[in-house]
């Protein structure tokens, strides 16, 4: 069994070099490619609307940490490209493995923004089941989300399963351990995953330069597969590239790394405070509307006259109604109960915590817990 | 009208206060939901803080440059009748996560915590003031926030003496008030302003300046030489560098590149003076690299731009990172880079009036100031006449701790022989 996954003849003479050839030096579609890609202008409206909620959503959450319902929030501004179009090139059947800044992707996903903040007020660890919407639990410590993220397309690989797995990370976390082990494993076993690294050129405080030494995208051929380096600010090439590597890694090709490569406009979070290490300056070569993933994706739809004001403030107003939608479930929500404690670590607990768990139980009901 | 205040929150992790630099509205404006209220500095950033209600501004609970604890009121709002319905009680409504320390204790699973009062009965309602009654002499135990339990220990408060209105008989810190009068969350009161005075608050740079030159003062046994140089030399290659023809013609060329490269030079010879003394390690750091600070006047107050590196720098160099770094300081756009990392420091205590020399005080922790004073010309003995020549007065302030009146004394020879013998600054 081993000996048959580590040889994939078929696998080995894919052609490694289709993916990257769909983006030009810039690291955007190829005429050619964004022809055969053939986005429709819904599919493109659609990728415009979510950018514009999850924007809207993210402001929302900073608010909502300034005004002390939130514990933390690490601010997305900048990454929608990536994490739209990412998420929404996945099949439903797929797997996405975030990182704990890739809130946009699990909206994408259909879980209820009102309940993801849930963690970040510190009243659950996890706010939906994975399984329900084939998203893994939003990742802390950095890098330890893409062993896991292999391993569970290894085992899809395993059951046959026609899967593929996107695995979210920062850049910061190509210095780890975890994200080399991982991509060498990949490599290796030929696991259907799409790594996608949202360059966002810092890591808190450690800007990319001092953080690796070359070019991230070059290390997917050091791992024996193929790396693709795009403009993270144009949500059409994140998604035709990650809709095309999804394909790939699904048909048994093995692995591909996209590098998107944007800018973290925020702070880190909200615990940081960026203007220690960066100036007003080191942001202006990102803020303008060329730079800007939402106004790029209304230029291309302007250029398909697929866009015009009723459809935007339309969205904008969507926006507005899911930014207050949101507020409102956060607010809205309880501390867990005491007990649940007991609930989420074992399937079948061992007599002793259940005997635990009554005695908490009955302190609880006499006032002990006071 | 239901009254809502809204407690400053912990805007980092772990944070216990922060200090409100302004306000945004005002008592009587309308503020929307989210609309930017005041910017507080906490240890960690300067934040906007948006506001949590749509109503009208009816309390400010600090002023401009208090420190206000986390969990303590920040603003009070009145919210339209329109507004989503009230929650009625605590335990229906959500507490705000205003601190992991000073916001609430988790003392109850039900985890009751002083939080944005949404309206109604709400157990952190403003309006009307509860009743709270002192009772001496019965015994119970006290339920307070540690907030509460701090304020109360700052003022000499017996928590047991105090019935609470609270729920749950918890008591709040509006209770604490009718015992000791009003309370200050924030900072001490301010003492009262007679009409002849006005009181500015100490916020941000001047706050900074306060506290760096306090440690100055009090931790650093200071010492000071004066000398008087001829400037006559110098004034000539600065007149040759900037005329028709010179390297710098048409520049404004001041002194102060020269008189950077001199200490450069005279650190160089001297390496003690570049050093720091280490509390900790009970040592003197010498550094190797020489990083020049240039005291300058701000409209804010005074900033230490740093010129890094200057022993590696041309004259050249240091004159354009000058004229670089001075305009970014008066500014205020230096980035953080620029104003640290510095081992010695120069103050130019003649630019800004008719000054000939100070006693400066240490840029801490550094072991050595040098100010200079304003050229002018002075009367001058060569040989047996005395005559008319440009000259200035330098002065330089040491740590004692670190280095002695005769180092000091040959440090200002070199200092001297290097500014009035030029040629060799400009190689």
């Amino acid at each position: 069994m081993a000996k048959a996954l580590h040889t994939h003849p078929q696998a080995r003479e894919g052609d490694d070099n289709s993916i990257g050839s769909l983006v030009d030096a810039h690291g955007l579609l190829t005429p050619e490619a964004e022809r055969d890609a053939a986005v429709s202008d819904d599919q493109l409206r659609e990728l415009y609307r979510m950018m514009v909620i999850c924007r809207r959503l993210d402001q929302e959450g900073l608010n909502l940490q300034r005004q002390g319902e939130l514990g933390l929030w690490g601010p997305y501004v900048g990454h929608e490209a990536a994490q739209v179009g990412a998420a929404l090139a996945m099949e439903s059947t797929d797997w996405i493995f975030p990182y704990y800044r890739d809130f946009a992707m699990a909206v994408c996903r259909g879980i209820d923004p009102g309940n993801i903040l849930t963690i970040f007020r510190g009243l659950t660890h996890g706010a939906w089941n994975p399984y329900e919407y084939r998203f893994a639990p939003f990742i802390i410590p950095v890098g330890t989300q893409v062993p896991h993220a292999v391993g569970f397309a290894v085992g899809c690989k395993f059951d046959h399963e026609q899967t593929a797995v996107l695995v979210g990370f920062g850049e910061g976390a190509t210095s780890t351990g975890d994200w080399h082990e991982a991509m060498n494993f990949a490599g290796v076993f030929q696991a259907p995953v799409v790594f996608l690294c949202e360059n966002n050129q810092w890591a808190i405080s450690v800007p990319v330069e001092e953080q690796i030494a070359g070019r991230i995208v070059d290390r997917a051929a050091g791992y024996g597969f193929p790396g693709v380096r795009v403009d993270g600010t144009d949500v059409l090439t994140v998604y035709a590239v990650v809709r095309a590597a999804a394909q790939h890694a699904r048909q048994g090709h093995g692995p591909v790394l996209v590098e998107s490569v944007a800018y973290r406009l925020q702070a880190h979070t909200t615990s940081d405070d960026p203007t220690r290490y960066r100036t007003d300056a080191d942001l202006d070569p990102w803020k303008g509307s060329d730079k800007d993933p939402i106004e790029r994706c209304a230029e291309r739809l302007r250029q398909r006259n697929a866009y015009d004001d009723t459809f935007a403030v339309a969205v904008a107003q969507e926006a507005e109604e899911r930014a207050s939608a949101m507020r409102q479930t956060l607010v809205a929500a309880r501390p867990p109960h005491p007990e649940s404690v007991f609930d989420l670590v074992f399937a079948n607990p061992p007599a002793s915590l259940m005997r635990e768990r009554d005695e908490f139980t009955s302190s609880l009901e006499q006032g002990g817990a006071e | 009208m239901p009254m809502s205040q809204f407690l400053l929150p912990d805007l980092g992790e772990g944070l216990e206060e922060a200090q409100v630099v302004q306000w945004l509205v005002d008592v009587g404006d309308i503020v929307q939901l989210n609309q930017p209220i005041c910017q507080v500095e906490t240890a960690k950033a300067l934040v906007d803080i948006p506001s949590p209600f749509a109503g009208t501004v009816r309390v400010l609970h600090a002023q401009p440059g208090d420190m206000v604890l986390v969990g303590a009121p920040l603003i009070t709002i009145e919210q339209p009748r329109t507004s989503p319905a009230p929650a009625t009680s605590d335990e229906e409504h959500p507490p705000v996560l205003v601190g992991y320390g000073a916001g609430g204790p988790p003392q109850t699973f039900s985890r009751r915590r002083r939080g944005v009062d949404h309206g109604g009965a709400s157990a952190v309602t403003v309006t009307p003031p509860p009743e709270a009654t002192a009772v001496p002499g019965v015994e119970r135990e006290s339920k307070a926030s540690p907030l509460v339990r701090k304020i109360a220990q700052e003022r000499g408060i017996d928590l047991a003496a105090i019935r609470g209105t609270g729920p749950g008989g918890r008591i709040r810190v509006e209770d604490l008030e009718s015992v000791a009068g009003p309370v200050a969350v924030a900072a001490p009161q301010p003492t009262t302003t007679a009409e002849d005075e006005e009181r500015i608050s100490t916020v941000g740079l001047r706050k900074a300046i306060a506290a760096k030159m306090m440690k100055s003062a009090t931790t650093i046994p200071h010492f000071v030489e004066y000398s008087l140089f001829d400037a006559t030399n110098l004034s000539a290659l600065r007149d040759r560098l900037r005329g028709e023809g010179g390297p710098f013609a048409g520049q404004r060329l001041t002194f102060l590149p020269f008189f950077v490269r001199a200490l450069v030079a005279a650190v160089q010879v001297h390496p003690i003076m570049n050093s720091r003394w280490d509390e900790e390690g009970n040592a003197i750091v010498v550094k190797r690299s020489i990083s020049v600070g240039i005291a300058t006047d701000t409209e804010r107050g005074l900033v230490v731009p740093v010129i890094h590196n200057a022993h590696a720098m041309s004259f050249g160099e240091i004159a354009a990172e000058i004229e670089r770094l001075v305009p970014l300081a008066r500014a205020g756009k230096l980035d953080v880079r620029s104003m640290t990392g510095g081992s010695i420091t120069i103050t130019n205590v003649g630019a800004a009036g008719p000054v000939d020399t100070g006693a400066p005080l240490i840029n801490a922790p550094e072991a050595c100031v040098v100010g200079f004073g304003a050229i002018k010309l002075r009367p001058t003995v060569v040989g047996e006449q005395v005559l008319a020549r440009p000259g200035a007065w330098i002065s330089i302030a040491c740590d004692h701790r670190i280095v002695d009146g005769a180092t000091a004394a040959q440090f200002m020879g070199a200092l001297v022989s290097g500014l009035e013998n030029p040629d060799s600054l400009i190689q």
